[in-house]
């Protein structure tokens, strides 16, 4: 369970990017962040695993305060914590198969990884994951020969190296095309039923929030304007959507699957 | 921005402060003040510049054609008939002149079109004085390409001096006495089967005097080698050998089929100080063959010349190894990305760079003069110079490097719980690596081929022994070290190519 409460980030340029915001997720939830770009998304996601430091507030996970943690705390936290990004932010010249053993380092000593050294045990994983996503036979490329979609797989393959109990997306889907988009929230879905594992995904499209998510939590300006359970998501009026997305915003399908529909931001 | 456009053209309707006539007069006074007072002190500034230039440009041409002269007239007259050319020059600046006035006029008339022809003619000034200034002569470029005739083909195909024979002299002598005495040198024996010289007489006078001719002497050789040349040669007192002249030109000539032959000469001119004539001195007078021996073996210049493209390659080598390692820290003092901090390391930031560039401008060659004085001529000299061209060059590519990192995977790193040594390893590292391979390959590349000419001051490698060979217009070992720099260049141009697209 995550219960964050007050949460406030101001960066130093003094943009309040993120103004008291309380929420909880149970464990097993698949929440998803909605809002504009600038809403204060990708902050609050980044404040959950520490790549950002709140300004104020706690996030309490399993009764421990990620906000006070430091050091080999924190970064033993974090390897419970897999997160893919917009970008995949893959290291583009490295090996399919560096990449996803890299989201072991948490668990190997430095003096080993310095040198390159994995554990069998760790390879195997790493095939395993590889296999997982349908793309072992990509394993000995460069990153950044794989399409777009097999690159968020890469990400989430390094994800799932660490054994995670909770998954971060930060707009996953966003770089790709609604076709592969479906197909990777298809994954996160899975990873979601199958191994229970929590997973905080920010999205764009009405129609994939409304397909894939079992809470619904909105972002504007740094405050949350709407909270939602899957039932209310499906039934959510202009009216709110307005209230998140701004009164130029247009309400597009709304019919699950079809993806063909979706995809309008402005 | 075709709204700016709009209100530039608004502008430039306005009238203008002058009326034609006069902005025209003023432009005759001072080219381009018409201009600017018709509201377009752009073209008016252009004009002026272009205007003054060719003409301050022209005027010295005048006077650097007729040094010596005094007086408009008289440079003048002495300038064109030396330089014809200027004559075509002062009319183009004359109608430049004029042209502006024309412009002036039509500026302050209306508003004027895009300035085309005015431009057109400011080119043609320029480029007429810069046919001029730099002394262009096609007809001489084709006339004269003969000259380089010798030069080029020695340079092309110098391998006649890239192999040598062992060689043995077969050198008889004869003494001679000089002046005669009472008692001159007696007649030796002619030995039997060993080659032998006999003058006679075995004394005489040197022709002392310009054009006055020395003792006739008869010389008779005997068991030389049959066919071969022979050269009369000759030491002085002090064992110092000369060839000899006979008319002007050197005695060479082949022995008959018995290995024997019979010359006159007539003994040399040299100036001999008084002191030394008081008594009678030995002058030997020998007859020389060489006869190669054994089979083809490299010349010294050969020798010389991989040797030192041997060192050639690893000046370059050297000064790229010292160059990695202190381009390395450098260059991250001067990658903004990680200096933009704080003031002060910002201002770091800006000092290095600085240096950086002002190092890289002044080229390598400045840097061998600086360091041949500083550690002597050789090699350390010109690894001393690339260094620090390298680090100059490398510290800007490498910082440039860091700074297009991408932070996306430090942050992902991050994620997985890394600490920091493993996200500089796994996520920082792998992203410049690459780039700093490829650079320093380059670098390598240009370094080998910038030794060569470090080389020319003294900085050591191949450039030193070129520069002597050219400067004694000895073109085919100044062609086979061309010919292996060419080589050795061309391979490792290639080789880094290669490294460079399978790297990165």
């Amino acid at each position: 369970m995550l219960e964050i409460r007050n949460l406030t980030k101001i960066y130093d340029d003094g943009t309040r990017a993120l103004n008291n915001v309380s929420f909880s997720v149970e464990d097993g939830d698949f929440l998803v962040v909605i809002g504009l770009s600038g809403s204060g998304k990708s902050t609050l996601l980044r404040c959950i695993n520490r790549l950002i430091n709140p300004t104020e507030g706690e996030i309490l996970w399993n009764g421990v305060d990620l906000a006070k943690l430091e050091g080999e705390d924190l970064r033993n936290t974090r390897r419970k914590i897999g997160m893919i990004f917009q970008h995949f932010n893959l290291v583009k010249r490295s090996s399919v198969m560096n990449n996803v053993l890299s989201g072991r380092l948490g668990y190997t000593p430095s003096w080993k990884s310095v040198l390159g050294q994995f554990s069998a045990k760790d390879k195997q994983k790493a095939w395993d994951s590889l296999e997982r996503l349908n793309i072992k036979d990509q394993a000995l490329k460069r990153a950044d020969e794989l399409s777009g979609g097999q690159q968020q797989r890469v990400g989430i393959a390094r994800a799932l190296m660490q054994e995670p109990e909770m998954i971060l997306a930060d707009e996953p889907v966003a770089s790709l095309d609604p076709v592969l988009a479906h197909s990777i929230l298809q994954y996160l879905e899975k990873l979601n039923q199958e191994d229970d594992m929590t997973i905080i995904c920010s999205l764009h499209y009405l129609d994939l929030v409304q397909r894939y998510a079992t809470k619904v939590i909105g972002l504007k300006d740094g405050e949350i304007v709407y909270q939602g359970s899957r039932k209310d998501i499906r039934a959510m009026t202009d009216r709110e959507f307005k209230d998140i997305y701004g009164e130029e915003a247009v309400r597009v399908g709304g019919l699950e699957g079809d993806l063909s529909a979706g995809g309008d931001q402005s | 921005m075709s709204k700016k456009e709009i209100t530039k053209r608004e502008g430039e309707i306005k009238p203008s402060l002058v009326p034609p006539i006069l902005s025209a007069i003023l432009s005759a006074i001072l080219p381009g003040l018409g201009q600017a007072l018709a509201r377009d002190w752009r073209r008016g500034l252009t004009m002026f510049l272009g205007f003054s230039t060719s003409f301050g440009l022209l005027v010295w041409r005048f006077q650097s054609a007729a040094r010596r002269d005094v007086g408009f007239i008289d440079i003048f007259k002495k300038a064109i008939r030396i330089e014809p050319i200027l004559i075509w020059l002062t009319i183009a600046t004359i109608a430049f002149w004029i042209w502006t006035i024309a412009d002036a006029y039509l500026t302050a008339k209306r508003p004027p079109k895009k300035a085309v022809g005015i431009f057109l003619v400011m080119g043609i000034v320029f480029a007429s004085l810069g046919w001029q200034i730099g002394q262009v002569d096609l007809v001489k470029l084709i006339t004269e390409i003969n000259d380089a005739e010798r030069a080029v083909n020695h340079v092309m195909w110098p391998w006649s001096r890239a192999v040598t024979r062992p060689v043995e002299y077969v050198e008889p002598e004869a003494y001679i006495q000089v002046p005669c005495t009472d008692t001159p040198f007696a007649q030796p024996e002619v030995p039997e089967g060993e080659p032998y010289l006999i003058s006679d007489p075995t004394c005489g006078d040197l022709a002392v005097l310009e054009g006055e001719r020395g003792t006739e002497l008869t010389l008779t050789g005997g068991n030389f080698i049959p066919g071969e040349q022979v050269t009369i040669k000759w030491y002085d007192p002090l064992k110092v050998s000369f060839t000899h002249r006979q008319d002007g030109e050197f005695m060479q000539f082949p022995v008959d089929e018995n290995g024997s032959f019979e010359v006159k000469i007539t003994m040399p001119y040299r100036l001999v100080p008084p002191s030394a004539s008081e008594e009678a001195q030995k002058w030997t007078v020998f007859a020389q063959q060489v006869i190669a021996t054994g089979s083809l073996e490299p010349s010294e210049e050969l020798k010389l010349v991989v040797e030192k493209m041997i060192e050639t390659i690893f000046i370059g080598m050297m000064a790229t190894a010292f160059g990695i390692i202190l381009a390395l820290p450098v260059s991250f003092l001067a990658a903004r990305n990680l200096m933009s901090a704080s003031p002060v390391t910002l201002a770091i930031y800006y000092l290095v760079r600085t240096i950086l560039n002002l190092v890289r401008s002044i080229e390598p060659v400045i840097w061998a003069i600086i360091f041949v004085i500083i550690v002597g001529l050789g090699p350390f000299a010109g690894i001393l110079a690339l260094t620090i061209h390298s680090i100059a060059a490398l510290g800007k590519l490498y910082s440039e490097s860091i700074e297009s990192i991408d932070s996306g995977p430090i942050e992902a790193i991050q994620a997985t719980g890394a600490n920091w040594i493993q996200t500089v390893m796994f996520a920082v590292v792998p992203q410049i690596i690459p780039p700093f391979v490829s650079f320093t390959i380059y670098r390598w590349d240009i370094n080998i081929r910038m030794s060569t000419v470090v080389g020319l001051v003294g900085g050591g490698g191949i450039g030193y022994l070129l520069i002597q060979w050219i400067n004694k217009t000895d073109f085919r070992a100044a062609g086979i070290a061309v010919w292996f720099i060419a080589v050795t260049v061309a391979i490792l141009d290639y080789i880094s190519a290669e490294i460079r697209e399978r790297y990165v």
